[in-house]
């Protein structure tokens, strides 16, 4: 042993660790709001099954979903270079990320788009529902029912996955817990205070999500599961 | 360009290869045991949670902490707090078994949840029925329960396998020598990174692609079984 757990020499970064969180905080909702866009884009692809693009579109997702995150950003970041594309850090990070949530996604609301039935549609029509008031009133509620909580699933994922980035040398989360460690050497404290962040910013977005989606999309959704 | 085609004789030698190889193996064998054990823990943690027995409550507080805690803290983290607190008490020296029990308590906190899905999606009256034929609790999870909720379990069971081959990626920052360290060591050696990095995720993708396939055509068969 001869090891004592000195958490005060670390109260002074908590701060510093804090604003790191919201660096990791905006990396995953950039990415995944990117990502969410992209996936949808690739998503109507799919289901409308556009020819040559449904294929090339069925090539991404499954090369994307089939590699690790973390090469993938390896290749943007030391790859890209040979051919004249420097990306900074957190540009590689972000375009890395959204790449990948673009193809998880686009399965998730495929799946999504799958649930709605072709007799839901005729009978909006039917009710003389015009597109706008269809897709208001009929896809929407519907789609979101089924799709909040599997994204929002995906996007806790996400919150965690930024952790990776510090791998790169970007200042979040735990890019700045090893900045402190390198400083201090109070690696335990540090990891764990790190650790504790990251369960409490999770938790605080499980919680807003499973509210909104109760209370917005009437899906079934628990703060604790 | 040109460099690179000139470069790739060079890349594919046979000690390179054999190399690479390897690592891949380390990386299914950490993702494989760490699963296993992963599976066996999680399932004793499904069966603590929806235990009814009140001496059982501070057990079943504990797993709700357990898997809360888990689920929530990114994997990079945990392989580094795993890996100083063993640097503390000094239990092991071996990378690979750092990397393993992380992933360990990972996989449990996951493969619990989805375990207990697994048992939620039995209808109530089952259990009602086999408390009144006097099953003990034991019993009825095992001759009621599992016989029906394994096919719910173990459709995303194995999705989670599959995820994690992918994950253990992150292993390569402590230094485990799976693929991903392995192409960091020979991108440090000086071959382009666009080759080094291309074949290790051409590799990661010989790993998952057929397993994610084999998972889905189990998942159809499974999901046909059923009514």
């Amino acid at each position: 042993m001869g090891y004592t757990l000195i958490y005060s020499q670390i109260y002074e970064f908590i701060p510093y660790l804090i604003y790191g969180a919201i660096i990791s905080l905006q990396i995953a909702v950039l990415s995944f709001f990117g990502g969410l866009f992209f996936g949808l884009v690739l998503a109507t692809i799919r289901t409308f099954s556009l020819g040559i693009l449904d294929k090339i579109t069925v090539v991404y997702v499954t090369f994307f979903t089939n590699t690790p995150q973390l090469v993938q950003i390896y290749f943007l970041f030391f790859a890209l270079p040979e051919f004249g594309i420097m990306l900074s850090p957190f540009n590689a990070v972000l375009l890395g990320m959204t790449l990948n949530a673009a193809a998880y996604l686009c399965e998730i609301q495929r799946a999504g788009f799958l649930s709605i039935r072709q007799e839901e549609l005729d009978a909006s029509r039917t009710l003389n529902f015009n597109i706008i008031q269809q897709v208001r009133y009929v896809i929407f509620p519907h789609i979101m029912r089924v799709l909040f909580p599997p994204l929002s699933n995906h996007y806790i994922l996400m919150t965690l996955g930024t952790s990776m980035a510090a791998i790169f040398g970007v200042e979040e989360l735990t890019g700045r817990a090893f900045n402190i460690n390198s400083e201090t050497f109070r690696s335990v404290e540090i990891f764990s205070v790190t650790a504790l962040i990251y369960i409490v910013i999770t938790f605080i977005a499980t919680f807003f999500l499973a509210v909104m989606g109760r209370y917005f999309f009437k899906a079934k959704m628990r703060i604790i599961q | 360009m040109e460099r690179l085609i000139e470069e790739i004789p060079n890349f594919f030698t046979y000690w390179n290869i054999i190399f690479l190889l390897k690592a891949m193996g380390v990386t299914l064998m950490l993702t494989l045991f760490g699963c296993i054990f992963g599976f066996a823990f999680g399932l004793i943690l499904a069966i603590v949670r929806k235990s009814e027995n009140k001496l059982m409550m501070p057990l079943r507080i504990f797993v709700v902490f357990f898997t809360e805690i888990f689920r929530r803290i990114p994997f990079l983290v945990t392989l580094l707090l795993i890996f100083y607190v063993f640097q503390i008490f000094q239990i092991t020296d071996s990378l690979f078994v750092i990397a393993l029990i992380s992933v360990c308590l990972i996989a449990t906190a996951f493969i619990g949840e989805i375990i207990r899905s697994g048992i939620e999606s039995i209808n109530m009256a089952q259990w009602d029925a086999a408390k009144a034929m006097n099953f003990s609790y034991l019993q009825i999870l095992k001759e009621v329960i599992f016989p029906q909720a394994w096919k719910v379990i173990l459709p995303p069971a194995f999705g989670f396998f599959i995820l994690f081959i992918k994950d253990t990626a992150l292993a390569s920052q402590i230094g485990v020598m799976e693929l991903t360290f392995a192409g960091k060591i020979l991108n440090n050696k000086g071959f382009s990174p666009v080759l080094v990095f291309g074949s290790i995720l051409i590799l990661y993708f010989i790993l998952s692609f057929p397993l994610d396939r084999f998972g889905k055509y189990m998942e159809r068969k499974i999901a046909s079984g059923r009514n």
